[in-house]
């Protein structure tokens, strides 16, 4: 083997390796979160970063060839098909659930919402001029 | 001959650990409280098994698995939404059978 199948050979497998890591955060995610909504922000991460860096590495190592496009189209594929699922997912878990607002903060209504955000607002922007007078 | 037994280490050590990752995977769908969870795990393993048959297109230096891997990714894709979307009309099926009579609660 010459320097360069060396270092091609090094920099796959860092690649790898930081893939499978990512990988394992995943599956560690799931199981330490206590609820799906909670777990699927961790279930999105193995499915664009975890298999993104894997597939990269093994890009390294094949070369130029016809697989090498085929892995690509598979990372480019994955990007656009996992937010689609993940938010699916949630929609599904939102329609399904009765009991949602025992796990998070529901507005019935978007308005409540804003106004709540406005009246923050203010008091921040009146606090911060009191101590601008005083 | 070096070179083949390094790359073949790497990809058994790799495809190893990924099978262990499958197994942890299938617990959280049989144990996943709702079916979310279910899906979701199901979407993992589909993630994994994706790594998996690119590592085993180069380890046997087969280049079609990978229009094989592709294939999987669309149909793993479509299993997840049709899959949810049907439990959504499911679920709201249900709901209106039991506004209507209530009395045939099984």
């Amino acid at each position: 083997m010459n320097a360069v199948e060396w270092i091609r050979f090094i920099v796959g497998s860092i690649l790898l390796v930081i893939g499978m890591v990512i990988l394992f955060t995943e599956v560690f995610g799931v199981f330490h979160f206590k609820y799906v909504l909670n777990r699927m922000h961790a279930a999105a991460m193995g499915d664009t970063l975890g298999i993104g860096s894997c597939l990269i590495g093994l890009m390294i190592f094949s070369g130029l060839n016809f697989t090498t496009l085929k892995m690509f189209f598979v990372i480019v594929f994955l990007w656009f098909a996992s937010p689609v699922s993940s938010h699916v997912l949630s929609r599904l878990e939102a329609a399904t659930n009765e009991e949602l607002n025992t796990q998070c903060e529901i507005y019935k209504d978007v308005k409540i919402l804003e106004r709540e955000l406005a009246a923050k607002r203010e008091e921040e922007n009146s606090r911060e001029k009191e101590d601008r007078l005083s | 001959m070096e070179k083949e037994l390094l790359y073949h280490f790497v990809f058994i050590t790799l495809l190893i650990l990924l099978s262990f990752m499958l197994l942890v995977c299938l617990i959280r769908a049989v144990k996943g409280p709702r079916v979310a969870d279910r899906l979701m795990a199901v979407n993992m393993m589909g993630t994994m098994v994706m790594v998996m048959i690119s590592i085993l297109a180069l380890m046997l230096k087969e280049g079609y698995l990978m229009d094989i891997c592709l294939i999987y990714a669309m149909i793993s894709f479509l299993s997840v939404v049709v899959f949810s979307k049907v439990y959504i009309g499911i679920y709201e099926e249900r709901k209106n059978m039991e506004g209507e009579n209530p009395d045939e609660r099984s």
